[in-house]
């Protein structure tokens, strides 16, 4: 009796080791690192230089010994029980929202002053080059905001999204140079500009959908670049325009007062600090992130971003059920550009300094990254994926020139891996009221 | 038209150019432009191929596409190298020995990006094919770069030499390498149109393109066609890469980008899904555009391009050649 | 005794920590240019020029005691990516003096940052006339002006070549068109009006089509305001549509690269520019020359004048025993510096009182010659 159960114990065991299937592997293995030869060795092998070449095997021996590596160990491993189950897990991606309980109270509302505390004070101990990526990241957040409206609630894919960031930041430096307007003018010009300019976007575009939609906002991005980048008389061209520094009431912020008034660390009593001009933007951005997050967040559970989301699961059941998808997409296209403008502006200022090389396909899909990878429809997400994709780049200084490779790989693998985004979509359920129906059950 | 592409005819189709300083010149500026216009725009019709059929199949822009016709351009480079510095001179051998390594290279490369890329993506949301695309045009370029330094790459020219048709008192002057792209790119599509009409393969294609889960049902492994599907069009990008290179002696990392948009600009001209109208897109793109820079400005020809795209999609999204796309609800 | 000895061993190690601190502190000077990009081959030379420059001096005893540390900043040429550089070098590397920008549009935005932190810069190749014209005291070129180089492409047009149709292209950069626009003003103070000008856009490659155009206008000279990497395509293409005018253009081609750019030697052959006199021909810098000529590097293009600005800001430096940007700039614009390159002097510009400018030729094996 023994026997035969050891010896089905020992049989179990060697059934266990035969479900590897080494000869699969093997051959999966072989066939990943010739491929890898294949597209590795030349690029990388052959490096040209000039009309002749250098040979540099070594780099393509390692790199195809990588993937060779990688390969049968991934494919080992999805052979096992948690792998099966894992790769399981990957191909039905869940999707679907999250309900939480009705009378769920946010994390958020006791996160949210910490946050507006440590962001007052920060600036008081911080060097320029902190401040200086705290305000990039900030720009990002208002740019992801923006497009989290068109793309994430309405569903609406925009690639030209970086032209009406380029009309706010062209907006201040032209109104500067032609008009003599200041920062503060156009400040809510530019966002009329922007919002006006996504209507005009959005009303050819209304029969198109997905893949078509994207092309042509990537068009209409592309022919504003073009434009800045070809009227030379007006725009200044690949050669840009200046900015000016943006006034507090008059006060300059420069080391010497170029319209006349007096420089704001004069009127103090300090020695010149460059912070100073910085931190006035800081602030003021910060501020306008806060509108525009609190905005955001009530439109969100207005009729109106119900509509926006209604438009995105499916537009024709929307068109049924009476609602004017006209104007609930001009809506999005609107409010999401003049997002855009305003986080132009700060740009501008910010950089001191415009040209059409900021605004290219590039930064549209940067944008399109945060707000895939924040999660689609999610404000904290975009404002923490924002804040990740441009703090990340700084921080690798030293992978310069790995980083948008980096950038293109973190892409794709988000997209296998959550493509709804890291933080997904949450609505807090609804408890029935009350009313004549209950009493009537009840009674 | 006839008339003017006979020499000896004596009547000539002039084109009177306003210059600065008021002085008209008579030539035939016109057909210049429009032997300009036929090279860029088979090569347009020939990149445009690969965006084509891959949409016609799986319904997905493959964004990364334009990138790896500048993959293409950079193996065509090493490939010339290669053979150069194992000797091979004459001229047939050499542009025959990096045809094949490119074509071969590059077919490789539209597989494993397709593979990588796309095939996991393939029931997921609407949005993840696009920017896994965009992801991978990203790598793609950032790979050559940083393999290849970021400077711009140059070829020796291979084919020197040109041919002159005077028309009255101008001139139209062909290169030979001109003469060669326009032959080389009429023979690829030819022999894709025997692909796609006469082969099993092409049948193949075809069905699956007309409705997949009806393909598969009949037995046809779909997964494999759609891998065939990228390596034609990454072999057609391919040619292209060959050609272009040849013409302009130089391109860096950066060229794949804009000539992508204008051979999807094209592929949508003709009508997306249709192969004639992607070889016909992209010769019209190609004249048009040639045309406006020699009347108008060739400052906004980028421009052009765009708005016309952006015409094209708003008012006859199926384009020239296509059928209008219904949906069922 | 202990309770003296104590406070003044403190102090001495102090003080000792101090000077110890205050001798090995380097001098840290940005170099900032293209390194990537497509023009980066001027980056290359730019750098090169430096290095050896600094390597020089400290072997001869530094700055003011202190060694000379160089740090790069890559602008690409892109003005957007200057501004960054420009901030970073400020902020982190904490530069005393700058040898740069390359590229006329990416110093004048960065002028005004350098400036503002009190920065000496000095560009060995920036012409473009608007960058010393700002009022700013701490910016010097160490080149001539492109008001300078039109004259003597205009002159050398009208006088030498006696052309009457002559075609103007440009490639819409600060640099490009201001070259260009410099020899339209001095053709047409001569009476010559030309009969094109254009511009093309930076980065492409198919200029078939505005080279059909200037066909029909049957130019005899094409004066081309820009970089290499477009030179190189637009005569290669001028040659194959059969235009034989006479193609010229300024110091943005002055590489060998323009050749591979073109495809080829039988292009560029009978190509002319303008650019200083040949640096390497000047007796002061011979020991120079050969000693890159010995380490296998042809110092051609800006090199010697990045090596020659290195030694000015040195000279500065050392003149007046500090690194402060104010104090040299006044000193520089009083004193010539002996350099790599000859004497130089600057006016209260921050421009070189003496700059020539003379025309090459290239010749049929890919290399050219002053004429």
């Amino acid at each position: 009796m023994s026997s035969i159960t050891l010896n089905k114990a020992l049989g179990n065991e060697a059934h266990r080791f035969k479900s590897y299937d080494i000869k699969k592997s093997l051959i999966e293995t072989l066939v990943a690192g010739l491929l890898a030869l294949i597209v590795f060795g030349p690029v990388v092998g052959v490096v040209l230089d000039g009309y002749s070449f250098n040979w540099q095997p070594a780099r393509v021996a390692w790199m195809t010994a990588i993937v060779m590596a990688g390969r049968l160990a991934l494919s080992l491993f999805l052979q096992t029980q948690t792998g099966q189950r894992l790769s399981h897990r990957f191909t039905h991606a869940d999707s679907g929202v999250h309900v939480l309980k009705p009378d769920h109270r946010s994390r958020l509302l006791w996160i949210m002053p910490l946050v507006v505390l440590a962001a007052l004070i920060f600036p008081a101990f911080a060097d320029k080059y902190l401040i200086t990526v705290v305000i990039l990241g900030l720009i990002y957040v208002l740019l992801g905001l923006g497009l989290n409206i068109v793309v994430g609630l309405a569903g609406l894919l925009d690639l030209g999204y970086v032209g009406f960031y380029a009309i706010g930041a062209y907006g201040l430096a032209l109104g500067y140079q032609y008009l003599g307007l200041g920062f503060w003018s156009v400040l809510p010009l530019a966002a009329i500009a922007a919002g006006f300019a996504g209507c005009l976007l959005g009303f050819p575009v209304l029969r198109l959908h997905g893949d078509y939609l994207a092309i042509v906002t990537l068009g209409f991005g592309e022919i504003i670049r073009l434009v800045l980048n070809n009227w030379l008389t007006f725009t200044g061209g690949p050669n840009g325009l200046p900015v000016p520094a943006p006034t507090f009431m008059g006060i300059e912020f420069g080391r010497q007062a170029k319209e006349g008034g007096t420089p704001i660390h004069q009127l103090l009593g300090m020695g010149y600090n460059p912070n100073l001009k910085f931190i006035f933007i800081y602030v003021v951005l910060f501020l306008v992130v806060l509108a525009v997050l609190y905005i955001k967040h009530r439109l969100t559970r207005m009729p109106i971003g119900r509509a926006w989301e209604a438009l995105r699961e499916d537009e024709i059941a929307c068109r049924s059920m009476g609602l004017n998808h006209v104007l609930v997409k001009l809506s999005a296209f609107a409010i999401g550009a003049s997002t855009a403008g305003l986080a132009g502006v700060f740009f501008a200022s910010y950089q001191g300094f415009v040209n059409p090389t900021s605004f290219t396909f590039f930064e549209s899909a940067l944008i399109l990254a945060i707000v895939v990878l924040g999660g689609m429809g999610s404000t904290v997400g975009v404002v923490i994926a924002a804040f990740v994709l441009t703090v990340a780049p700084e921080m690798l200084r030293s992978f310069a020139e790995y980083r948008v490779l980096l950038f293109g790989v973190l892409m794709v693998l988000m997209m296998m891996w959550r493509p709804r985004g890291l933080i997904r979509v949450s609505r807090t359920g609804v408890r029935p009221r009350k009313g004549v129906m209950a009493k009537v059950g009840g009674a | 038209m006839l008339t003017c592409l006979d020499p000896l005819a004596g009547r000539d189709k002039v084109r009177v150019s306003q210059l600065t300083d008021g002085t008209l010149i008579v030539d035939g500026i016109f057909l210049q432009q429009m032997v300009n216009g036929l090279t860029l725009g088979s090569v347009y019709g020939l990149i445009a191929i690969g965006y084509t059929m891959v949409y016609g199949i799986i319904g997905m822009i493959n964004f990364a596409h334009g990138d790896v016709y500048m993959v293409s351009a950079y193996l065509a480079a090493i490939g010339l190298a290669v053979f150069s510095f194992f000797g091979v001179q004459s001229f047939p051998f050499l542009i025959l020995g990096t045809l094949v390594f490119t074509i071969v290279v590059t077919g490789v490369y539209g597989l494993v990006i397709e593979r990588v890329a796309y095939k996991p993506l393939r029931n997921s949301t609407r949005l993840a094919p696009l920017i896994s695309a965009i992801g991978m045009s990203l790598i793609l370029q950032n790979y050559v770069q940083i393999s290849q330094g970021a400077r711009q790459q140059g070829v020796p020219t291979l084919l020197e030499g040109s041919m002159r048709f005077s028309i009255g008192t101008g001139f139209v002057q062909l290169t030979y390498t001109k003469i060669f792209i326009l032959i080389a790119a009429f023979i690829g599509m030819a022999i894709l149109t025997w692909l796609i009409k006469c082969t099993k393969l092409g049948r193949m294609c075809r069905a699956v393109q007309q409705d997949r889960k009806m393909a598969s049902i009949l037995g046809i492994n779909t997964d494999r066609v759609i891998s065939y599907v990228f390596i034609i069009g990454a072999a057609m990008a391919a040619l292209a890469g060959v050609l272009i290179t040849m013409n302009y002696g130089t391109f860096d990392f950066y060229a794949g980008f804009i000539i992508g948009i204008k051979a999807f600009t094209a592929a949508v001209l003709g009508g997306i899904g249709s192969l004639p109208g992607a070889m016909f897109g992209g010769l019209i793109l190609g004249v048009a555009e040639s045309q406006f820079a020699g009347m108008v400005n060739s400052d906004y020809k980028d421009v052009f391009s765009f708005a016309l795209l952006v015409l094209i999609l708003i008012l006859r999204p199926q384009g020239l050649l296509g059928r209008p796309l219904v949906t069922k609800v | 005794m202990s309770g003296k000895a104590k406070p003044f061993l403190v102090s001495t190690t102090l003080a000792a920590a101090l000077v110890s601190g205050v001798v090995h502190a380097d001098v840290v000077i940005g170099v900032a240019g293209p390194f990537t990009g497509t023009y980066a081959a001027y980056g290359d030379q730019v750098w090169r020029g430096a290095q050896a420059a600094a390597d020089a001096i400290n072997k001869d005893g530094g700055v003011n005691g202190d060694k000379i540390r160089l740090v790069k900043g890559d602008d690409a040429c892109d003005p957007k990516q200057a501004v960054a550089v420009a901030n970073r070098l400020i902020e982190s590397d904490k530069v005393v003096a700058v040898v740069g920008h390359f590229c006329s549009s990416s110093v004048i935005p960065t002028n005004e940052i350098y400036a503002d932190a009190g920065v000496i810069t000095i560009s060995p190749a920036a012409t473009n006339p608007k960058v010393t014209e700002r009022g700013l005291p701490t910016v010097f070129r160490n080149c001539g002006r492109d008001d300078q180089q039109g004259i003597v492409a205009g002159d050398y047009i009208v006088d030498v070549l006696k052309a009457k149709r002559v075609v103007i292209i440009h490639d819409k950069d600060t640099y490009g068109q201001g070259l260009a626009d410099a020899t339209k003003i001095e053709l047409n103070k001569k009476g010559v009006k030309e009969v094109l000008y254009e511009g093309l856009t930076r980065g492409e490659k198919d200029f078939n089509a505005l080279v059909t155009k200037i066909r029909a206008t049957d130019p005899e000279v094409v004066y081309f305001g820009g970089l290499h990497p477009e030179a190189g395509p637009l005569v290669r293409q001028l040659r194959e549509q059969g235009v034989t005018a006479k193609f010229i253009s300024g110091d943005g081609i002055v590489t060998d690269e323009l050749v591979s750019a073109a495809g080829g030697a039988q292009y560029v052959n009978g190509v002319m520019m303008t650019f200083g006199a040949d640096p390497r021909n000047n007796p002061a810098g011979k020991s120079v020359v050969e000693k890159f000529r010995a380490n296998g590097y042809e110092p051609e293009g800006y090199t010697l004048y990045s090596y020659s600005s290195v030694q000015a800001l040195a000279a500065a430096f050392n003149a007046t025993k500090s690194t402060n940007g104010e104090k040299a700039s006044a000193w520089l614009k009083s004193h010539p510096v002996p350099t790599a390159i000859g004497n130089k002097e600057w006016d209260k510009n921050g421009d070189l009182k003496v700059s020539d400018y003379v025309m090459y030729q290239w010749g049929p094996d890919g290399k050219y010659k002053q004429l």
